[in-house]
Order: structure tokens, then C-alpha cells, then sequence
């Protein structure tokens, strides 16, 4: 049996807080990964809820995003705010002199 | 310098310059960026890419990107990023992109006819490491020393491309990278993660060279403008930072001559 410090022997068993947070960054590591291979999106704790912010190039991409982000973190309040990047030509450009 | 031949009437002397970066196509992504792309003849004089072209370095995502920038009527002048390296295979993608017509440059440069001027481009993707006193050190294990001797020779390489440039007379210099070379551009990012995100010693090289503009990509949630030590203006110009299919940027091809900066020895000579 392990020695754990304190803080964990009082712990109840099943998912807690501290769990949440380790769920929170398996999510960061599967967004940055193989699949998604995504860094344009930040996810952060929000009191009881999970944000997720950033821009990414499609909105296919932004749904395999928001699926990933529930599926990872069941039982968590997901709120995105992700954005579509633009892909229009600029109407005016910056005069570097 | 100018070469031979009169002034192009009814036209100022400006290099109209567009760049992206961090378009991280995937295998479903054809014909994403074409319809803006098109009208880069009537706005733009070249386009950068500033790495991060595709989404895992693999060769069908490469087609994709060819697809984007093939015959578009302007020069294209990239840099690989390190998406662009993922598929272990950033020689294929380079390979995909030239066959597109694209100038891919690692530690080299290219040199543009734009109004009887010479427009130069030194491209490296660089690499991490940090910004001047938050940066790691050559020391210790052998892998921590691998990843700062691999953001030195990045650096190493910018530099012998902006040193090509210098033999060149160009009205317009541009230093080319992936990483950034300063943390201005960053802000946005998590102050954690700056090391990931780009090295001084690109600034160093640029500064030691000269330029008139420096272009990065990576940092997709960082800001566009910022600027060296030595006063060059960095602009990154990852897509979701600038929100659109490129960003334009205008610089004079007669307003200043070539700084010609003596390039320390410790670019010059490795
Ligand atoms: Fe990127
Ligand atoms: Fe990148």
C-alpha cells in the first residue's frame, strides 16, 4: 500500500475537485495532440464552470473541438466562446514607412 | 540599389507585402483560402507563408496547401512551422510546396524583382527557447542541450540568410521565421508558456543583419505588432491573430537605403 500525505488519505474515493483539474489538462494534452493537433484554444476553470476560448480555422474543427471538450470532461459544465477565423482578403492594409 | 531599367509609371514605390501564417490545413480543407488568394494579383507583390501550413506535416495535407497557392500569379515565399514537422517528413512537405512553385526557405533567401527593386527575404522556422534573462541554457542533460544548440542553429541559420541578402542590395529586407523572435508579439499567450513560443536569438540575428520587417507565426493567440531591440517591426501573422485569409503590409522601396550592419561573429562566421 502506498503512503499518501495527508491530504488524500481524506479524501473520499471517486471524483473530486482535484480530479476535475487533472481532467481539465488530459483535455489540454488531447487538444495539442495527435488528433486535433490544436494550440489556438484555451482552455480555463471558471468557478463551477469549464470555458473554452480561441480561434481555430473551420467549424468542423470547432465541433470536433466542443466534442472532445465534453466527452473528456463528463459531468462538467462546458461553456465555449471559440471563434471561426476570418478568411476574407483584408480591405486595407498597415503602411510600414 | 536599383536595377536597370525606368520606374514602372503610375505606380509608388512600395512593396506590397502579404503574409499568413498558422493556416493549419487539413486533408478537408481544399479551397479554403483560394477565393481570397485570388485577389492577391491586385493587392499584394508576394506572399509569405509563415509556417504551420498544415495541421500534421503529412504530404496529402502538403497537396492541400499547393492546392491553395499553386499559379496564384504572385511569388510565394514560406517557412515550415512545426506542425509542418510533425509527420517526421518536412522534406516531402517542402518537396509539395516548391512543386507548387512556392520558394521554401530554411536558412536561405530569396531575392524579387517588385518595381525595378530587389525585394529580399531570409526565411528559417527558428525555434523555443525563451526571451533575454527567461531563457534555457546550453547545459546539463544531453537533451536540454540538444533543444538549445537546435534554437541556436535556427538562429544561426536566419542569420546566414539575412547575410545572403546583405550581398544583395535589396530596397527591402524581410527576416521570415515560424517562432517569434520577440515577446511583444506573445502577449495573449500564457506567460508560462513564452519559452514554447519563440527565442531571442532570432531578434539577435535580425538585429545584428539588419531588416526592414520582420514576419512570425505560432503564437495563435498572441497580438500582430511588436518590434527588436534594434527597432525592426515584427508583425505576427498566425490566422487567428489576423483574422483574415492574409494580413498586407506596405513598405517603401526608395524611402531609406540598406543599413548595412556589420554582422557580429558570432553569426558571421559559424
Ligand atoms: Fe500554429
Ligand atoms: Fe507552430
Amino acid at each position: 500500500m502506498t503512503e499518501r500525505p495527508e491530504p488524500y488519505e481524506d479524501r473520499a474515493p471517486g471524483p473530486g475537485p482535484y480530479e476535475d483539474e487533472y481532467r481539465i489538462a488530459l483535455l489540454r494534452e488531447r487538444l495539442a495532440g495527435d488528433g486535433p493537433a490544436e494550440l489556438g484554444v484555451r482552455v480555463e476553470r471558471r468557478g463551477g464552470v469549464v470555458l473554452l476560448t480561441g480561434t481555430v480555422p473551420t467549424s468542423t474543427r470547432r465541433e470536433e473541438i466542443l466534442d472532445l471538450a465534453r466527452a473528456t470532461l463528463t459531468g462538467l459544465t462546458v461553456r465555449t466562446d471559440v471563434a471561426v477565423a476570418g478568411r476574407d482578403a483584408p480591405d486595407h492594409g498597415e503602411e510600414l514607412s | 540599389m536599383t536595377l536597370p531599367g525606368p520606374e514602372p509609371t503610375g505606380r509608388e514605390a512600395v512593396v506590397r507585402v502579404a503574409a499568413v501564417g498558422d493556416i493549419h490545413l487539413g486533408e478537408d480543407c481544399a479551397g479554403l483560402l483560394r477565393p481570397a488568394f485570388e485577389a492577391l494579383p491586385d493587392c499584394a507583390d508576394l506572399l509569405l507563408l509563415a509556417g504551420d501550413l498544415t495541421r500534421h506535416g503529412s504530404v496529402a495535407e502538403a497537396e492541400v496547401v499547393a492546392g491553395e497557392i499553386a499559379g496564384l500569379g504572385v511569388p510565394v515565399v514560406a517557412v515550415l512551422g512545426n506542425h509542418d514537422h510533425h509527420a517526421d517528413t518536412p522534406d516531402e512537405v517542402t518537396r509539395v510546396l516548391r512543386d507548387a512553385g512556392a520558394h521554401v526557405l530554411e536558412g536561405e533567401s530569396a531575392v524579387l524583382p517588385v518595381a525595378g527593386h530587389k525585394v529580399g527575404v531570409a526565411g528559417a522556422k527558428g525555434f523555443c527557447g525563451g526571451f533575454l534573462g527567461r531563457s534555457a541554457g546550453e547545459f546539463g542533460e544531453p537533451e536540454m542541450k540538444a533543444f538549445v544548440r537546435t534554437a541556436r542553429r535556427g538562429a544561426e541559420r536566419l542569420a546566414r540568410a539575412l547575410g545572403e541578402l546583405a550581398e544583395h542590395g535589396c530596397a527591402v529586407r524581410i527576416a521570415l521565421t515560424h517562432f517569434s523572435p520577440v515577446p511583444d508579439t506573445l502577449a495573449g499567450e500564457p506567460l508560462e508558456i513564452y519559452p514554447f513560443l519563440g527565442s531571442y536569438l532570432l531578434a539577435e540575428a535580425i538585429d545584428a543583419h539588419g531588416a526592414d520587417l520582420a514576419v512570425h507565426g505560432h503564437a495563435h493567440l498572441g497580438t500582430e505588432h511588436g518590434m527588436t531591440a534594434g527597432g525592426v517591426r515584427v508583425r505576427n501573422v498566425a490566422q487567428p491573430v489576423i483574422d483574415h485569409a492574409f494580413a498586407l503590409y506596405r513598405l517603401p522601396l526608395d524611402g531609406h537605403p540598406t543599413r548595412p550592419h556589420a554582422p557580429t561573429a558570432r553569426y558571421g562566421t559559424r
